[in-house]
């Protein structure tokens, strides 16, 4: 019988594991092998988000666009604070962050409810959380509509070329989103709770990365807490955060040295995850 | 034609020689799971569990096994509920790691293991059969060539372009067993799937099954059914806790089997009548507290 699958008609299966590169390699190898799985678990994810609300998809544009509202309300209105366009300013970082968070938490239980599937076939479980993560991605993408929107309809001003930079920004994020993601799937198929702590530890993230304010006005704010201020120096989101309003906001080029630093340090973090994951996965199936 | 109850009366296969190509070939395999992390362990179960210290909490599954399949055979796995068969399985499946030993397996495998295994209930019946696919590794053209098959053996009409939630046990039984029975293996794994759906369908799915017994070059079947050993099996094994008690031919196997069974039965049923004359129920025979572990 000829089947030209994807998967090997012949293995052999032992305590062993291979070594670092090894595992790389093989995950590489699994994610590139299983792109159609992939491409299907993608598929149907972004089909059942569409479906299961009222207004569907349309989520993806109001969700940033209230979240941005509620900010504003509370550091310009309440606290008199902020700077011009300040709403525009909010929403270049909303955006990132919302694409950031809904990863994660999308991500996070991507391995432990597919509890029948790990404990019935044999599959790379890593297109799990890869497929979370690229669906993610859609989340992003519809957010861009509403901001060009609230460029054009209010911010024509501030349209520069520079808007072009978004996709490579993102790109740079996506790579950390991978990582993340895919370290807590598989946290989260031995540890339940580790969803409950993610969402209180991304708020507190949110709140120390200069999303709402600018890396200087967050600095000086922080000026008592020395703790804080290192944190700052390490947090990719900085950066991040500083690039999405340097192309969105100020139509300036972001920082391409710190931009690159952290792009290196996403790709060692992905790959410090991958292995940690090809190194639980053998044991998903016996904990599931 | 259709025929219903019981295993069709046909000779037992024969033994087969030894020289055969081997299709499964499994040495000093040991499978040990960890006890400390279960299903609903939670951050706030393991650091209990890190003041405990509890020491024992690794258990063997499976140890010292060693068998082999060669083309043409079909090896029956019985053995008392917790025994390891199905995790014997999962093994031969590649789903679950050796923790110790090697497990060589030559030629494709389809597990029966896979009814109907994490249907999407929100997407349709044809996503469902796709995404399957993908999952069980098959590509593109082999999909496109058997889904219609897929879509006939199921045969839950109109549905098949509606969601899964929509559908009755029945009809998601029949399309679990379509598509896990869609391509003929060369090794074929089977866990006790053979009774599905209405009457109809369970003659019609074990005839598939039958089908898929004759064409595969080796089988490895885990089963209650006694006569389905002695009548489709040519060899057999009796696991106990994990370890080969007996191997060989499967009407001698199956009845050290049921002797076993006998022995232990009636050991239970002493226990208990010693728990009830010290007027306690506490004392339950030791397989109870395991019963959580084996799957």
């Amino acid at each position: 019988m000829d089947l030209t699958a994807e998967a090997p008609t012949h293995f052999r299966s032992t305590g062993d594991r291979p070594g670092i590169v090894g595992l790389l390699r093989e995950a590489v190898v699994e994610v590139l092998s299983r792109r159609r799985l992939i491409r299907y678990l993608v598929q149907a994810d972004l089909q059942k988000k569409g479906t299961d609300t009222l207004l569907g998809n349309l989520w993806w544009v109001i969700d940033p666009l209230l979240q941005m509202l509620i900010y504003w309300i509370l550091v310009s209105v309440i606290f008199q604070r902020g700077g011009p366009d300040y709403p525009l300013f909010l929403f270049s970082a909303i955006l990132p962050w919302k694409w950031f968070a809904s990863s994660i938490s999308d991500g996070i239980t991507s391995v432990s409810s597919a509890e029948r599937l790990v404990r019935q076939i044999q599959f790379p479980k890593l297109v799990l959380p890869v497929a979370a993560v690229v669906a993610g991605i859609a989340n992003f993408a519809f957010g861009l509509i509403p901001l060009f929107a609230l460029m054009l309809l209010f911010y024509r001003d501030r349209i520069e070329v520079t808007l072009l930079l978004i996709p490579v920004v993102a790109a740079v994020q996506l790579v950390f989103n991978m990582g993340m993601t895919v370290l807590l799937s598989a946290l989260n198929v031995f540890y339940r709770d580790i969803g409950n702590l993610a969402r209180h530890v991304l708020r507190l993230w949110f709140y120390l990365s200069p999303a709402l304010f600018t890396l200087e006005q967050l600095t000086h704010a922080t000026r008592e807490f020395p703790i804080i201020q290192k944190l700052l120096l390490l947090n990719p989101w900085a950066t991040l955060f500083a690039a999405y309003h340097a192309v969105i906001y100020e139509g300036v080029l972001p920082d391409w040295v710190a931009l690159i630093q952290v792009l290196i340090g996403a790709i060692v973090f992905l790959a410090f995850t991958t292995i940690v994951f090809k190194r639980l996965e053998p044991t998903f199936a016996k904990v599931l | 034609m259709v025929e219903l109850e019981g295993p069709p009366a046909e000779a037992a296969p024969a033994p087969v020689r030894s020289d055969a190509p081997v299709a499964i070939e499994v040495r000093d395999l040991g499978v040990q799971y960890s006890l400390r992390f279960t299903k609903k362990t939670t951050l706030n179960r393991s650091f209990i569990n890190l003041f405990r210290r509890e020491p024992a909490d690794a258990f063997w599954a499976l140890r010292d096994v060693t068998f082999r399949v060669v083309h043409g055979e079909s090896l029956a796995v019985i053995g008392p509920n917790g025994a390891g068969k199905s995790t014997l399985l999962q093994v031969l499946a590649g789903i679950i790691t050796p923790s110790e030993g090697v497990v060589d397996v030559d030629g494709r495998i389809s597990s029966l293991l896979t009814l109907g295994a994490g249907f999407d209930q929100d997407l349709s019946g044809r996503d469902n059969i796709r995404l399957a696919g993908a999952f069980m590794g098959l590509d593109a053209a082999t999909m496109r060539r058997i889904t219609p098959t897929i879509v006939e053996f199921a045969d839950i009409g109109p549905f098949i372009d509606a969601p899964i939630k929509t559908y009755s046990s029945g009809m998601r039984a029949r399309l679990g067993f379509a598509i896990a029975t869609a391509v003929d293996p060369d090794i074929l794994l089977l866990d006790e799937v053979l009774a599905t759906g209405d009457e109809t369908f369970r003659a019609k799915s074990k005839q598939r099954v039958l089908e898929l017994v004759r064409s595969a070059k080796g089988v490895v079947l885990v089963t209650h059914d006694m006569n389905w050993v002695t009548e489709f099996c040519n060899r057999a094994i009796l696991l106990e806790k994990g370890r080969i008690i007996a191997e060989g031919d499967p009407i001698e196997v199956v009845a050290i089997h049921r002797e076993h069974s006998e022995r232990s039965k009636a050991e239970r049923q002493a226990a208990l009548d010693r728990a009830m004359q010290e007027g306690g129920v506490s004392s339950l025979p030791p397989d109870a507290a395991r019963s959580g572990v084996g799957r």
